[in-house]
């Protein structure tokens, strides 16, 4: 019974990065209709940042969020102004086709600049922890669900309150519409796709903390990305936090009671499931 | 007289709370044009969508022909003879202006293999129709306003049907371009198919329709020859009563 | 030009027949990769350029087709063809039963599903006893790069030749109104259901014969490489390169970027696959529309060609 309360807890706290991961890739595509096969690589990528920001200048990594949410959200935003923008009204394989492109040039790219090797942040509080009845805490884990928690509840407010958000929100309803109110929608769809890469590059720094980077990480960050996005629904970010949780819980105790090979049957068979049964994701409305 | 083409019995619609269609009977006898109206949002495209099959009804019953097509989907209506144009017009945008219309010839009432040869020559018999001839390798997507809906008559007419639902051809066209595709539905309406049309404007229902229906708030308030139901009060108040919106 | 295409093709044809007593077998095996691809590349544009599906789950097909060789020839000691049978029996059974459900959602959600599902399969077959579970299954060696050529010609022949048809077919026909506005053509009486559907199953039988062939051609398969998701991107990318939707614009598409990664590829890898990724990206912004939308453009309105298409799509 123990294991079974240590595996949920375990798993919850997974789920809180799983929603920051995904939070990026719902608001892209949510706004801009833009499914971004890239995103995977652009979280591999602030990862890699927060790594060398600890090695070489000794940054610790949750302290390096800002700066590496800074870096990404320059990345992306020149991404969207000069390359993405380019194919904004292209058919729907094109833009599926030009972020494959983008991850595989990222993956590549980190591949020669940074090796093959497998890196892990490890600040020297990674491998404490703390215990709450009978139960371990991870102390990075636990701070890791903080962050994430904090950057998704933040990004809904500011999508409901500020004048960004507003901005953002009227250009995803209709972008015609939007441009009568004065918006100008290429530097709104910029902002919005820097703030997803930003976002990734914060779920990034967190990932190379818990876990570890390679090159290769991306497609498969990506894949589970999709998962959480529709098993929560685009249109709230609280959403996405259901979605990571929700998938973080079946892996979890589908690799406990079934068996380590049925992560995957497991996880993606609910995605496919999800998808038929309510294409809306759990939480959004019905049609 | 005879036997309506198409009969609504008792026709509701909901769509969660509200009450899109209520309780609506209709007939359409073969030939007979009738014109639909009704403010914004008084269930007139929802009605159109009933019937042509994109949307099922919660309740009633809706006879074509003879035949109980309540349950049918839409591409089986289309074969038993209904065609429609959309509020919104829906061309194949990547298609010639030819291939548009050869689609609904290839398919529509059709159900034996038509070679495609065959269709681009009925097709380009209903672009002579439709006086878009000349733009029959342009793709459709180039087409400007009375020409897209010149380009939606035909698709609608190569499919060779007997009743033909017009949702709101007219939308967006000025005064002049109006006069135009009126004349069109004229050529249409010379077949001697039935025709429901849906419409806002009172000069194109009064010079199309032969009958008159009303709907207001999902309900069917009024039927009449045109010059009856316009000048009824219960039809203006409820056109005054969207106004004051 | 219209007159000599007819005789280009024969003649084409004919060199490509007679290749293997030509060239040389780094060559052949080349070829034989590059078929396989083209064949991929026209089975997707089946659902894909044709219905405007953009399917990630033809690997499905190719994997089921790999194991069914595999497993038939491994197992139960059966012959090659068998096996193949068995392959395309459980492909359009998947696309029968999936189908269904799952092009019922659209555009990006059916493109997300379909790789979902690939992944599904890829994890289920590597629990599999009979299929070797993780570490996939050895098949019996056949020396004769020949036969698989010859083999690998002959399908990619007959899936253009049913592209073909499709293009003047009533079939591709209603495929195409689909692709262009599927509520459209529902409303014009095409039965968008059963179309879809059996262009998906259509798709599949190519894509498993194609898995077939090659899993008895390179002598192993284990389930990250029989449902590999990087195939089915190429394929997509094969097909869309060249022009969905045309005859010969996949198996254009296939044989050009097949080459250039070849040549690429034996100078130095990483730069390689770098290179991939610019071609792809760039590809898509100056010719959205295909190799062969371009072919015919280009020579009509030169350079601005490409400047007219990143007008037209640009924000």
């Amino acid at each position: 019974m123990d294991l079974l309360f240590q595996v949920i807890v375990n798993g919850l706290l997974l789920g809180g990065l799983y929603a920051l991961m995904a939070l990026g890739l719902a608001l892209v595509w949510g706004v801009l209709n833009i499914v971004n096969l890239a995103h995977g690589a652009l979280i591999m990528l602030g990862g890699y940042a927060a790594y060398y920001l600890f090695t070489l200048l000794g940054i610790d990594p949750f302290l390096a969020l800002p700066l590496v949410m800074m870096m990404l959200f320059v990345l992306g935003y020149i991404l969207q102004r000069y390359v993405l923008s380019l194919i904004a009204r292209s058919p729907m394989f094109n833009t599926l086709l030009i972020t494959f492109g983008l991850d595989v040039i990222f993956m590549v790219l980190a591949q020669l600049l940074f090796t093959a090797d497998f890196r892990t942040i490890n600040p020297s509080y990674a491998g404490t922890h703390v215990t709450w009845f009978n139960l371990t805490f991870p102390t990075v884990q636990l701070f890791s669900f903080a962050v994430a928690m904090c950057l998704t509840v933040g990004l809904w407010l500011m999508m409901l309150h500020t004048r960004i958000g507003r901005a953002i929100r009227a250009t995803a309803q209709n972008l015609s519409a939007a441009r009568l109110y004065g918006v100008n929608p290429k530097q709104i769809y910029a902002l919005t796709f820097g703030i997803g890469a930003a976002l990734a590059g914060a779920a990034g720094d967190l990932y190379g903390v818990v876990s570890q980077i390679t090159p290769y990480i991306g497609a498969t960050l990506t894949a589970k990305c999709f998962a959480i996005a529709i098993i929560g629904g685009l249109e709230n970010p609280l959403g996405v936090i259901v979605g990571g949780v929700l998938l973080a819980l079946i892996e979890s105790l589908t690799a406990l009671y079934v068996g380590p090979t049925f992560v995957d049957v497991a996880s993606f068979g609910v995605l496919v499931l999800v998808l038929i049964i309510r294409p809306q994701g759990l939480l959004g409305k019905t049609a | 007289m005879s036997t309506p083409i198409l009969s609504l019995k008792n026709i509701s619609k909901r769509f969660g709370g509200l009450l899109a269609v209520n309780g609506v009977n209709i007939d359409i006898m073969p030939g007979e044009t009738v014109g639909l109206i009704g403010p914004n949002g008084a269930g007139k495209t929802t009605l159109v969508s009933l019937i042509s099959g994109t949307l099922t009804p919660t309740t009633g019953e809706i006879v074509f022909q003879g035949h109980n097509i309540t349950a049918l989907p839409a591409f089986e209506r289309a074969r038993l003879g209904i065609g429609r144009t959309f509020q919104i017009m829906k061309p194949f945008p990547g298609l010639t202006v030819l291939d548009n219309v050869a689609v609904g010839a290839l398919y529509g009432t059709t159900t034996t293999n038509k070679a495609l040869s065959q269709a681009r020559d009925e097709a380009m018999e209903w672009l002579r129709r439709m006086d878009l001839h000349s733009k029959a390798q342009q793709r459709a997507e180039e087409l400007g306003g009375p020409d897209r809906k010149r380009l939606e008559l035909a698709k609608a007419m190569a499919m060779k049907p007997t009743l033909l639902l017009l949702d709101e051809v007219m939308a967006g066209l000025n005064l002049v371009e109006i006069d135009e595709v009126i004349e069109a539905i004229k050529v249409v309406r010379e077949t001697g198919i039935s025709i429901l049309v849906i419409e806002h404007m009172m000069k194109v229902i009064q010079s199309l329709s032969d009958r008159l229906l009303v709907l207001h708030h999902g309900q069917q308030i009024m039927a009449g020859t045109p010059q009856d139901v316009l000048n009824d009060p219960r039809v203006i108040e409820a056109y005054l009563g969207k106004r004051r919106v | 030009m219209k007159r000599l295409l007819p005789l280009l093709l024969i003649i084409i044809l004919g060199v490509l027949t007679a290749l293997p007593w030509i060239a040389g077998p780094t060559l052949v095996q080349f070829a034989i990769n590059a078929l396989m691809l083209a064949t991929l590349a026209q089975g997707w544009n089946i659902i894909g350029g044709f219905a405007g599906y953009a399917s990630f789950g033809n690997s499905i097909f190719f994997g089921l087709g790999s194991y069914g060789v595999a497993i038939a020839m491994v197992q139960w000691n059966l012959p090659f063809g068998v096996g193949l049978v068995i392959g395309v029996v459980f492909s359009v059974l998947f696309a029968l039963a999936m189908g269904v459900p799952v092009l019922r959602l659209r555009g990006h959600y059916f493109a997300i599903a379909t790789l979902a599902l690939s992944q599904v399969m890829s994890a289920i077959f590597s629990n599999l006893d009979i299929a070797g579970r993780n570490i996939g299954l050895v098949l019996p060696l056949l020396r004769s790069d020949t036969l698989f050529y010859e083999l690998s010609l002959g399908l990619l022949v007959i899936a253009t030749l049913t592209v073909f048809w499709l293009s003047r077919s009533r079939f591709g026909f209603g495929l195409i109104a689909i692709r262009e506005n599927e509520d459209a053509a529902q409303s014009m009486g095409v039965n968008t259901t059963r179309y879809k559907v059996l262009a998906f199953t259509l798709a599949g039988i190519f894509s498993s014969l194609a898995g077939g062939i090659h899993a008895y051609w390179i002598t192993f398969i284990d389930p990250n490489s029989a449902f590999d998701l990087s195939l089915n991107v190429k394929m997509i990318i094969m097909a869309v390169f060249g022009g969905p939707g045309s005859v010969l614009g996949p198996v254009i598409g296939a044989a050009l970027l097949s080459a250039i990664s070849e040549l690429l590829s034996s100078t130095l890898s990483s730069v390689a696959s770098l290179f991939f990724g610019v071609v792809i990206v760039i590809a898509v912004i100056l010719m959205p529309k295909g190799l062969t939308d371009c072919w015919l453009r280009f020579p009509v309105t030169g350079w601005r060609y490409f400047i007219h298409n990143i007008r037209q799509h640009r924000l």
